[in-house]
């Protein structure tokens, strides 16, 4: 009978978990499903397809409009592709539900808060790198095509093209952990992919209705600014105009993660999975 | 080893399981038996902590599960076939798993090739067999290497030589001195792997005790004596103390005396025996009696040999 492996030679020990460990663990995971690379893949074609397109038609009266902010072009598509950053975090954790994979997980690892730290710090870092890569992407090829018109980007001044660009992939990371703690709050991919677009997309859209409300309704505009979304743009793209400065916008989005992934291990931790 | 200490977890108003205290011993198979709904799987669930018991702890090697600084290598569990993402092959959700101990790639090509699913390794699990994804199960479990086995219906949709598989390495694991916990509808199936037997229903241990004495206990010994004489037999036999019930013109059932007395009364008597069989009950004999009726739910302990046993009844 060979059905059991030989003990000792093949586990020598030093075999147990770690946060580094658990790190791995989800980033074979997050790898290995091929509905990752095609959330990327749709993500790095809208970002690249949408940005180039503008860039075109800035351009298309043969002369781009003086003073014009290209890298608009750039960071523009992240009103949609945010939400796909949201969907990814999302089927991220609610796969893992709807397949009973869960189990898997957490008994290999059961000490959940480190799971949800790991699951975070991967689709975080992973949504932070692929944005990355298609926004200078994007940025190269916007800048060629207004480097014709005499108005291609200032890559030498931070603020023009690297600032906004890193805070874009930013948000994106943000978007995704947004999933992620609507994942692990509602377990179902129905409920917490709505969950997402309804507070990335849908919101945002609903509190413009009220801007021709009276003024007993201006405290709506005024939170929705704060939305992760509105926020984002003021982080991205900061001016002296906006309602946020770029300081508060980065401490909404931040403050968007915090309270998403607090909820999502409170419920990690004291739900039965 | 397994220990659990009064045991209960509620849902709402519903308890699933109900202070259940019991002991899983290294070196034995332990059979978790018991109709659907008595609390098999809650139980496992909640050795490896995927539920919170409401009262009462469970550990194991004296640790709580959530403790554990190396789970996989302490115990493998089989909770169901299903614990995989569909949309990931096999290796690739082995690999995962052993990612976070950090056991290295080739003792997942070990197990592949232990559980015998090389062949599917690179497929994804989505459209695996039922016998496959539960070899996949089986592997996920043994990555670790781990002292004590928790499996939750292991055979279920196993082909025969599957089925032989999974009996041959329990008992081996066991011979090795390792803990096993499995649990199966399959009566004869548990007959032939388990060396004890724990039942439960509605909740509640309703035996603890090794196999053999658990049939003994709870089945019947007879005897069945075949002879052209049988009536004449039988009515001896009735004068003497004994249980008869007769089953066909020539055969009898006897329950009370040995086959050897009844044997050499009926030499004594001049009777020719066509058959004398001692036949005994079965563990599913053994189970229906003590799950099959609400009454005996309360009723009939069966004590350990040796030891008091706790907890048996409820």
């Amino acid at each position: 009978m060979s059905a059991v492996a030989p003990a000792a030679p093949a586990l020598a020990g030093g075999y147990r978990l770690s946060l580094p460990r658990t790190l791995r663990s989800e980033w074979i995971k997050l790898t290995t499903l091929r509905s990752t690379w095609w959330s990327i893949a749709i993500t790095a074609a809208l970002t690249i397809g949408i940005g180039v397109l503008i860039a075109f038609a800035l351009t298309s009266s043969g002369q781009a409009p003086r003073g014009l902010n290209g890298i608009m072009a750039v960071v523009s598509p992240i009103q949609f592709t945010a939400l796909l950053a949201g969907i990814l975090g999302a089927i991220a954790v609610t796969g893992e539900y709807s397949t009973g994979m869960i189990r898997s997980t957490l008994t290999a690892d059961p000490r959940r808060g480190r799971v949800l730290v790991a699951k975070a710090v991967v689709l975080a870092v992973f949504l932070f790198l692929a944005s990355l890569v298609m926004f200078v992407i994007s940025a190269v090829l916007v800048s060629a095509i207004l480097g014709g018109h005499g108005q291609s980007l200032e890559w030498g001044q931070p603020d023009k093209v690297i600032l906004p660009v890193l805070s874009a992939s930013v948000t994106m990371a943000v978007c995704a952990l947004i999933g992620v703690s609507f994942g692990f709050l509602l377990r179902s991919g129905a409920g917490a992919i709505a969950a997402t677009v309804g507070l990335l997309f849908v919101l945002p859209i609903m509190s413009t209705f009220f801007a021709f409300a009276g003024e007993s309704w201006k405290w709506v505009m005024d939170a929705a600014n704060y939305l992760p979304l509105s926020a984002a743009q003021n982080a991205i793209l900061p001016s002296d105009t906006a309602p946020l400065s770029a300081g508060v916008a980065f401490l909404t989005l931040g403050a968007w993660v915090a309270a998403g992934l607090l909820g999502s291990w409170v419920v990690l931790r004291s739900r039965d999975a | 080893m397994i220990t659990a200490e009064g045991l209960s977890k509620r849902y709402g108003p519903k308890t699933a399981v109900d202070d259940v205290s019991f002991t899983v011993r290294p070196g034995t198979v332990t059979g978790f038996l018991g109709p659907n709904g008595a609390g098999k799987s809650t139980t496992m669930r909640m050795i490896v902590g995927l539920d919170r018991p409401s009262t009462g702890r469970v550990t194991v090697n004296g640790q709580e599960y959530r403790g554990l600084r190396a789970p996989l290598t302490e115990v493998g569990v089989l909770l169901d076939a299903k614990a995989v993402h569909t949309g990931r092959t096999a290796r690739n959700h082995l690999r995962a798993m052993a990612a976070t101990h950090g056991i290295p790639a080739s003792r997942v090509d070990e197990v592949i090739e232990i559980t015998g699913i090389g062949s599917v390794a690179r497929k994804r699990a989505g459209g695996f067999s039922l016998g496959m994804g539960q070899r996949l199960g089986i592997a996920a479990a043994l990555l670790g290497d781990p002292h004590t086995l928790i499996l939750d219906e292991p055979v279920n949709g196993l082909d025969p030589e599957g089925v032989l598989w999974v009996r041959n390495f329990v008992r081996h694991a066991a011979s090795e001195g390792r803990t096993v916990l499995l649990s199966s509808h399959l009566m004869s199936e548990m007959a032939q792997t388990a060396d004890h037997i724990i039942v439960l229903g509605r909740g509640r241990v309703l035996a603890d005790a090794p196999l053999s004495q658990l049939v003994e206990q709870w089945t019947t010994a007879q005897v069945r004596v075949r002879s052209p004489r049988a009536v004449e037999l039988g009515e001896l036999l009735v004068a003497a103390g004994a249980v008869v019930q007769g089953s066909g013109h020539d055969t009898i059932d006897v329950t009370g005396p040995e086959a050897w007395w009844i044997g050499d009364l009926a030499a004594e008597r001049g009777i020719a025996l066509h058959e004398l069989t001692p036949t005994s009950g079965s563990l599913e004999d053994a189970y229906l009696a003590l799950t099959g009726d609400a009454v005996e739910y309360r009723t009939r302990a069966v004590p350990e040999a040796g030891a008091p046993i706790p907890e048996v009844v409820a």
